[in-house]
C-alpha cells in the first residue's frame, strides 16, 4: 500500500513543481518583455530597437497573447472533452463585438456610461469600463455556448465538428450582414465599429501608444486563463472532461454525466473566446467583421493540437509559436533568408505550404504535440508501451 | 520534458545574438515615406504595381523632394493567414510608421476598413497619409453618426485621398441612370463587402433624392447556388436597370451570367458597375458583358495612355522598366499620391509637422494637370482632405473592351 501511495503522489508533485517552473517562465518572459520596451528600448540605440521591433514587436507579442488566450479556450473543449469544435472563432466574434457595443459610441441613440471612458466629443452610444466588458463578453458567449452546446451536444465526433463549422460560418455572416435587422444596424455590417474608448484603469488612462502597458494588460488576461486552465483541470470537472475523452462509454458507467459535462466545457471554453475577442478588439481599436473566417478557426486548432492537446503549456507554446510566424516570424526569416543568400523568395506566401509541412511532420513523428500531455502521450505511445512490455515480460520469462 | 528555463535562456541568447548580427538599415538623414498596401492574398499584384509606381515617381524625381533625400519603406497590411489586409497587421503597421522617427508619411491604405485603424494612430501623432484608393465616404465627410471626427481623435486633419470617394462615383452613376437612360425604377445590389455596400448606399441616396424607385438587394460571394433568385425578385419588382455595387472579385462571373439568364442581355435590361469591375480581362471576354455600362473615379489607364503627353510617357517608362503596364488604374492613382507626398515634403522643413502642415495649414496643396502622372490637376481641401475636382469616366463594355464613353468633371 505504501509503494501505491508513493507511486500515485509523485506524478502529481512532480505535475505541481512542472507547472510552478512553466508559470515563473510566463512570468518572466513578460516582465522581460515589459521592462525592456517600457525602460531599456527608448534609451538603446537605433539598430537595437529596429531589431526588436521587427523580430519581436510589441504589437505581436499583445497579439500573440490574445491569440494564447483563444487557444486555451479552445484547449478546454478539444484538449480536455475532446470535442472537435470547428467554429471557434464565433466565440471571438461575439467577444468583440461585445466590445464594439458596449466601448464605443455606435449605438448613438443612446448615452450610457459605467465608468467607462468617453472620448470628448463622443459621450453618445454605451460606455462600460474594461472590466465590465471583459466579464459580459465571457458571460455572453458562454451564454451562446449554451444555445449552441445544448441541441448539438448530443452529437459525436464528425457530427457534431460539423455543427460547430456551420455555427462559425453563421455568426460572423450575422455580424457581417447585420447593419440592418428589422430596421436596426446591428453591426454596422462590413464597416465594422470603430471608435473604442481607450481603457481607463483607476485614473491611468491606457491611450494609443501606451504599448507595454497594453502588453501588460492581455498578459494578464493570458496569465489568468493558463491559472483558470490548470485549476479546472485538476478540479473535478477537469477529471470528468478528461475521462469523457478518453472514453465516454467508461466515463458515463463510472456516473460522469455526459450531456452535463460536454455542456460545462463548451460554455466555459466559449468564455475564453469572449474575453480574448474583448480583448483583441480593444488591442485593434475596433472590430471588423472580415476577420472572423474559418482560416482562423483552424488556425487555433492547429495551435492546440501542434502544442500538445490538454497541457496547458504545450498550448501556450504552440498559439506563440504558429502566432508569432503569422505575425512577423516568417516575414522577419524570409528577409534574414533573402538578405543572407540574395534570393527574392516570398516567404509569407508559403505560408500554409509550411504550415501544412509542419503538421504533416508532426503527425508523423510527434503525433502528441510539442508538448504533449502525460495521459495523450501514453495513448498515443500504446503500442511502444506494449512491446516494451512484452519485451520486459518475454525477458523475465526466459 | 524541455525546461522552461532552458528555452527562455536559448530565446534570450538568440535574440541578443541576432541583434548583434543586425544593423540598421536605410541612410541616416533621409527622410522616409511608408507605403502601407495588402502585398499577400488578391490585392497583392496591385499591390505590388502600386509600390513599383511609387517607386518609379520617387525615382524619376531624383529621389529627392526638395531638398531632402526620400526613400520609401514598404509595409504589409495583410497576413497570408487572411489572405487579404488584417486588423492586427494594420494595428500594428501603425504603430511602427509612428515608431520609425525618419518617417514623415504614409502612403495608403488600400483598404477603408485599414485605414480606419490607421488614421487615429497616425492622427495622434501628427504624420500625414494620403491614400489613392480608400473610397468609404465617412472618412473624410459626415456619413454615419460620428464620422469622420471618430478617426481624428486630435482634433486635427492628418489624412486626404487622391481619389473621389463612393459618394461621387454613386451621384455620378444614379444621375446619368436617372437623366440620360430614363430609368425610373432601380435595382441597387452589394456585394455584402465594406466598398460594395458603401457605393450602393451612394447610388441608392442619390437615386431615391432624385425622385426614383429603388429594390435593394445583394449577393454574397459564398452563395454558391447563384443568384437566379435574386434576379427573379428583381424581375417582380418592377425594375428596369440593375446596379452592381461591389468588386468583380466576388463570384461576379456568377452574377453578371445569372442576370442575362433570368433579365436578359444588356440591351434588353441594363446593367451598370463602378469600377469596382473594372480592369478584369475575365469580365471582358464574357459575352454577357456585352453594354455593360460603367463608372470609374477618375481617368481609366487607357484613358491617360490617349491622353498622351507626360502621363502617357510615365506609362510607357513603367512599361520599359517592369516589362508590363501597371496592373490597374489605382495603381496609377498610388503614384499620384506619392507625387503628393513629395511635393508636400518639398514645401516643408523636414518634420511630420512641416509636411503635415504642407496639406492641411495655408494655401491648398495642388497639383497641376502638367505634374499629374494620372493628366489631372486638383487640390485638396484643407477641411476634408479630399480632391475638390473629381473626374468620373463614363464607359461601356464594347467588343470585349471597356471603352471610354465621356468624361464627367464634377466640381
Amino acid at each position: 500500500m505504501a509503494n501505491t501511495a508513493t507511486a500515485n503522489t509523485a506524478p502529481a508533485h512532480t505535475a505541481v513543481s512542472g507547472n510552478r517552473k512553466w508559470a515563473i517562465g510566463f512570468i518572466s518572459a513578460v516582465a522581460f518583455f515589459f521592462i525592456l520596451n517600457k525602460f531599456l528600448l527608448p534609451q538603446a540605440t537605433t539598430p537595437v530597437q529596429q531589431f526588436f521591433n521587427n523580430w519581436f514587436s510589441l504589437t505581436s507579442m499583445a497579439e500573440i497573447m490574445i491569440w494564447i488566450v483563444m487557444a486555451l479556450g479552445l484547449n478546454i473543449i478539444v484538449g480536455y472533452a475532446g470535442l472537435l469544435d470547428l467554429g471557434y472563432v464565433a466565440f471571438w466574434a461575439l467577444g468583440g463585438y461585445v466590445a464594439g457595443w458596449l466601448m464605443s459610441p455606435f449605438f448613438s441613440s443612446l448615452q450610457l456610461n459605467f465608468f467607462g471612458n468617453a472620448r470628448p466629443g463622443f459621450e453618445f452610444g454605451i460606455h462600460f469600463h474594461m472590466f465590465l466588458v471583459l466579464i459580459l463578453g465571457g458571460v455572453f458567449t458562454a451564454i451562446w455556448g449554451v444555445i449552441i452546446g445544448g441541441p448539438t451536444l448530443r452529437l459525436k465526433s464528425d457530427y457534431l465538428a460539423l455543427v460547430t463549422l456551420g455555427f462559425g460560418e453563421i455568426i460572423p455572416q450575422f455580424m457581417l450582414n447585420g447593419a440592418d435587422i428589422a430596421g436596426h444596424n446591428v453591426t454596422n455590417g462590413a464597416q465594422g465599429i470603430g471608435g473604442l474608448d481607450d481603457v481607463n484603469l483607476f485614473g491611468y488612462v491606457i491611450g494609443t501608444f501606451a504599448l507595454p502597458e497594453k502588453f501588460l494588460m492581455v498578459s494578464v488576461l493570458a496569465g489568468a486563463m493558463i491559472f483558470f486552465s490548470i485549476r479546472l483541470r485538476d478540479g473535478r470537472l477537469g477529471r470528468a472532461w478528461l475521462a469523457i475523452r478518453e472514453d465516454e462509454l467508461a466515463a458515463s458507467m463510472m456516473g460522469v454525466p455526459l450531456w452535463r459535462t460536454k455542456f460545462a466545457s463548451y460554455a466555459i471554453g466559449a468564455v475564453g473566446g469572449g474575453i480574448g475577442g474583448v480583448g483583441f478588439a480593444i488591442l485593434v481599436g475596433g472590430v471588423y467583421a472580415d476577420r472572423f473566417n474559418f482560416v482562423i478557426s483552424i488556425i487555433i486548432l492547429a495551435m492546440v493540437v501542434m502544442g500538445g492537446m490538454g497541457n496547458v503549456w504545450g498550448v501556450v507554446v504552440g498559439a506563440t509559436t504558429l502566432a508569432w510566424i503569422n505575425s512577423i516570424g516568417l516575414i522577419q526569416v524570409g528577409d534574414l533568408v533573402n538578405n543572407t543568400f540574395g534570393t527574392n523568395i516570398n516567404f509569407p506566401s508559403y505560408q500554409f505550404l509550411l504550415f501544412g509541412l509542419l503538421l504533416v511532420l508532426m503527425m508523423l513523428f510527434r503525433r502528441e504535440g510539442f508538448i504533449p500531455e502525460a495521459r495523450i502521450r501514453m495513448v498515443m505511445n500504446e503500442d511502444k508501451i506494449d512491446d516494451e512490455v512484452s519485451d520486459e515480460t518475454k525477458i523475465a520469462s526466459n | 520534458m524541455i525546461k522552461p528555463i532552458k528555452i527562455g535562456a536559448l530565446a534570450v541568447a538568440g535574440a541578443l545574438a541576432l541583434a548583434a548580427c543586425s544593423g540598421g538599415s536605410g541612410s541616416a538623414s533621409a527622410l522616409v515615406v511608408g507605403t502601407d498596401l495588402p502585398l499577400q492574398g488578391a490585392s497583392a499584384d496591385a499591390s505590388k504595381s502600386t509600390n513599383e509606381v511609387a517607386a518609379l515617381v520617387l525615382e524619376q524625381a531624383g529621389g529627392k523632394a526638395g531638398d531632402y533625400t526620400v526613400e520609401i519603406k514598404e509595409y504589409d497590411d495583410s497576413t497570408a493567414a487572411k489572405g487579404a489586409w488584417d486588423d492586427a497587421a494594420c494595428a500594428k503597421n501603425a504603430q511602427d510608421h509612428v515608431a520609425n522617427t525618419a518617417e514623415v508619411a504614409v502612403m495608403g491604405t488600400y483598404n477603408s476598413g485599414c485605414a480606419k485603424i490607421i488614421i487615429p494612430v497616425l492622427n495622434q501623432a501628427g504624420m500625414l497619409m494620403i491614400s489613392h484608393a480608400n473610397t468609404y465616404p465617412g472618412l473624410t465627410v459626415e456619413w454615419d453618426k460620428g464620422e469622420p471626427g471618430l478617426y481624428y481623435p486630435s482634433g486635427a486633419r492628418n489624412y486626404a485621398r487622391v481619389i473621389a470617394h463612393d459618394g461621387f462615383q454613386g451621384t455620378a452613376a444614379a444621375q446619368f441612370l436617372f437623366n440620360e437612360q430614363g430609368v425610373k425604377n432601380l435595382a441597387v445590389l452589394d456585394d455584402t463587402q465594406a466598398y460594395g455596400i458603401g457605393i450602393a448606399d451612394a447610388v441608392q441616396k442619390e437615386f431615391e433624392k432624385l425622385g426614383g424607385t429603388v429594390f435593394r438587394g445583394s449577393w454574397d460571394v459564398k452563395q454558391t447556388q447563384g443568384y437566379t433568385a435574386t434576379f427573379e425578385k428583381i424581375k417582380a419588382s418592377g425594375a428596369t436597370a440593375v446596379y452592381y455595387g461591389g468588386i468583380f472579385d466576388n463570384n461576379g462571373v456568377q452574377l453578371v451570367k445569372d442576370k442575362t439568364t433570368v433579365l436578359g442581355d444588356n440591351k434588353a435590361f441594363l446593367a451598370m458597375s463602378p469600377d469596382g469591375f473594372s480592369g478584369y480581362p475575365t469580365l471582358r471576354e464574357m459575352p454577357e458583358a456585352e453594354g455593360l455600362w460603367m463608372t470609374f473615379a477618375g481617368k481609366s489607364l487607357d484613358g491617360i495612355i490617349k491622353g498622351g503627353g507626360a502621363p502617357a510617357k510615365f506609362i510607357e517608362d513603367y512599361t520599359a522598366k517592369y516589362g508590363a503596364q501597371p496592373n490597374s488604374s489605382y495603381a496609377v492613382y498610388g503614384g499620384v499620391a506619392m507625387q503628393v507626398i513629395l511635393k508636400a515634403i518639398a514645401a516643408s522643413d523636414g518634420t511630420r509637422k512641416g509636411v503635415l502642415d504642407a496639406v492641411f495649414a495655408g494655401d491648398s496643396l495642388c497639383l497641376t494637370a502638367e505634374e499629374s502622372i494620372s493628366g489631372m490637376g486638383f487640390c485638396l481641401s484643407t477641411e476634408t482632405g479630399d480632391v475638390d475636382t473629381v473626374t468620373m469616366t463614363l464607359q461601356q463594355m464594347t467588343g470585349g473592351v471597356e471603352t471610354d464613353i465621356k468624361t464627367l468633371d464634377i466640381k
